[in-house]
């Protein structure tokens, strides 16, 4: 009887696994099709890049020879390191600036009962609907006006003050005890040291989703550098990528070189850090 | 005496103590909200006000009623824009809803093989930003280098102007587009997907259900929160396009990708017509308000 019962969930597998296989390979097949198309574009873009201006003219897939001197023509003929620099350097400052503003914010949000709480959290959430080109208008005015433009500053502030970062920031630290917290405050630990020495270590995960989300976001902009950068030296690295398209035909070795170089250290940091990564730019809904 | 002297200082330092604790919140908000009030907030409403101004940034501003709005009405130019960006959302969030629902499905599917990396090259293009991914096309669309006109012409097919011909440019733009979005949306489609209990789906199949029923019976219906939040989130991103189409085509050839955004930047930054700028902003977030608030009607009525 036990033996039976072996046997014809043995034979039930081997039935399943037969059905199985063809199907599943040949669905495998597709889906794998489909994601050969969209890596096309950026491995296109990689071969375009080690190619020469004829090679590319010439339409071949595969460079005749491999040249580097797209590479050398970006780093020596145009700003390609400043901007990488500047992008680097208010990404960075942005990050560090905004998840220390939302976790500080997110934790008064969480864990304290205050007049006007509840207007200020909903004052936050009802500016994520408003388009962000609203603010740049009256911005451009206001900060030309004070001679602010072409400054580190405003590339940094606006996304230190990241209305999806709070809101996380809020919803991690609810769930941080507050027997925790009770425990720290008897033995005469100040808000703030309770802040930085209890919370914030038990907040990690959450800063790494919101760092990233911060840093994607600052990385990614364009609309606000492009308007309120005004020399080639402020530039950051989407608007300085684009300004090389130029108006005559493009130099299209060169702009790949950019597009491919640009993209490397974005793309290493998914690969080493694919959760965080997932997770900071899908809960925090950027573009 | 001395008791009574000492009982209202230790009071008068509780109340001190207590004031002092009150403020915390206040001052653990203060760094994001000075920051969010002078760059986001503040002009938010500056935006409004100054819609209804004359308002070129140098000289004072005029108030001049709803002049503004007005002249958005009568501008053939902005109903171009319009036009165009209707058009573009309404193919772009029908074909990038799909296909990312499609792609969960597969890749939430027990016949699937390589998972996990497969969704981490989907994911990969949604890592590179806008611009850069728009430069990175120039190879793709351009006449004559392009990858797609050398692949049309070793097959033998017409090879059209993909940027320079007006009635192609808005379909390269959501080519575009979405190979840039497919892989978030996939993800976000995917997580909704995990979340449905699996002894939901078991039973409906031990029932007799055929996949595909289970899928569009069972899936579909408990998926329906995150297929609203998806086409809700592409919609607003839809009708606020500018990078791409800024990068590729400036918006044409002949206006044919002028979009609400790109109209806005023109009419602020190029002729520096702040107020104008600002009246358009504030079209746009009223449409972007009204598109949220129908979807949410037509998929939410029909739920129950």
């Amino acid at each position: 009887m036990m033996e039976l019962a072996k046997n014809n969930t043995r034979h039930s597998k081997r039935r399943d696994s037969f059905a199985l296989p063809i199907g599943s390979y040949l669905g495998t097949l597709l889906v794998l099709g489909v994601l050969a198309i969209a890596m096309t574009p950026v491995l296109w873009a990689i071969l375009s890049a080690f190619k020469t201006r004829s090679d590319i003219f010439a339409g071949d897939v595969w460079p005749r020879t491999w040249s580097i001197e797209n590479f050398r023509d970006l780093l020596a003929k145009t700003l390609y390191l400043r901007w990488m620099f500047n992008s680097l350097f208010v990404a960075i400052i942005s990050t560090v600036l905004g998840v220390f503003f939302c976790s500080l914010g997110g934790y008064a949000f969480a864990k304290f009962e205050f007049p006007g709480k509840t207007v200020l959290f909903w004052i936050v959430i009802a500016s994520v609907s408003i388009p962000a080109f609203t603010t740049v208008i009256p911005l451009f005015g206001w900060l030309a006006r004070l001679g602010l433009l072409d400054t580190y500053l405003v590339l940094i502030l606006p996304f230190a003050a990241n209305a999806f970062g709070i809101f996380l920031m809020r919803q991690y630290c609810i769930g941080v005890p507050n027997e925790l917290l009770d425990a720290g405050r008897i033995d005469g630990c100040g808000e703030f040291r309770l802040y930085w020495a209890v919370v914030l270590p038990l907040l990690r995960p959450a800063l790494g989703t919101v760092g990233i989300l911060i840093f994607i976001a600052s990385w990614n902009s364009y609309i606000w550098p492009l308007v309120m950068m005004r020399t080639d030296d402020m530039l950051t690295l989407p608007v300085g990528v684009a300004s090389l398209k130029g108006d005559q035909l493009p130099e299209y070795g060169m702009l790949m070189a950019a597009s491919v170089l640009s993209s490397l250290p974005i793309i290493l940091a998914f690969l080493i850090m694919q959760r965080q990564f997932i997770a900071g730019l899908t809960q925090g809904a950027v573009k | 005496m001395t008791a009574a002297i000492a009982h209202t200082i230790h009071k008068a330092g509780h109340s001190r103590r207590r004031l002092r604790r009150a403020l915390i919140p206040y001052l653990f908000l203060a760094p994001f909200f000075l920051t969010f009030l002078a760059f986001w907030l503040g002009p938010i409403i500056a935006s409004f006000v100054y819609s209804f101004t004359d308002w070129r940034g140098v000289l004072q501003a005029r108030f001049i009623g709803l002049a503004n709005y007005e002249r958005i009405y009568e501008d053939p130019r902005f109903w171009l824009a319009l036009r165009n960006t209707a058009f573009y959302g309404l193919v772009y969030v029908t074909l990038l809803n799909t296909l990312a629902l499609a792609l969960a499905l597969a890749i939430d599917s027990t016949w699937l093989r390589f998972r996990n990396g497969i969704k981490i090259g989907f994911f990969l293009p949604v890592t590179i930003s806008l611009v850069v991914a728009a430069v990175m096309f120039e190879m793709i669309f351009a006449n004559g280098v392009g990858l797609l006109n050398i692949t049309l012409k070793a097959l033998g097919l017409p090879q059209p102007d993909w940027l320079g011909d007006p009635k192609v440019a808005i379909w390269s733009i959501i080519i575009l587009r979405i190979w840039r979005a497919l892989g978030y949306y996939a993800v976000i489609y995917f997580a909704g997907l995990q979340a449905i209990p699996s002894d939901v789906k078991e039973a409906a199949r031990l029932d007799g259900c055929r996949p595909w029923q289970v899928t569009w019976h069972m899936t579909l219906p408990l998926l329906k929160p995150v297929i609203l939040f998806c086409i809700i989130m592409s919609t607003i991103w839809a009708l606020e396009l500018f990078d791409e189409a800024w990068v590729l085509t400036k918006g044409g050839p002949a206006d044919s990708t002028l979009t609400i955004v790109i109209y806005l930047y023109q009419a602020g930054f190029q002729y520096i017509e702040l107020g104008y700028a600002a009246a358009v902003s504030y079209v746009l977030t009223f449409l972007i308000v009204i598109a949220a608030i129908a979807q949410k009607l037509l998929i939410g009525r029909e739920q129950q």
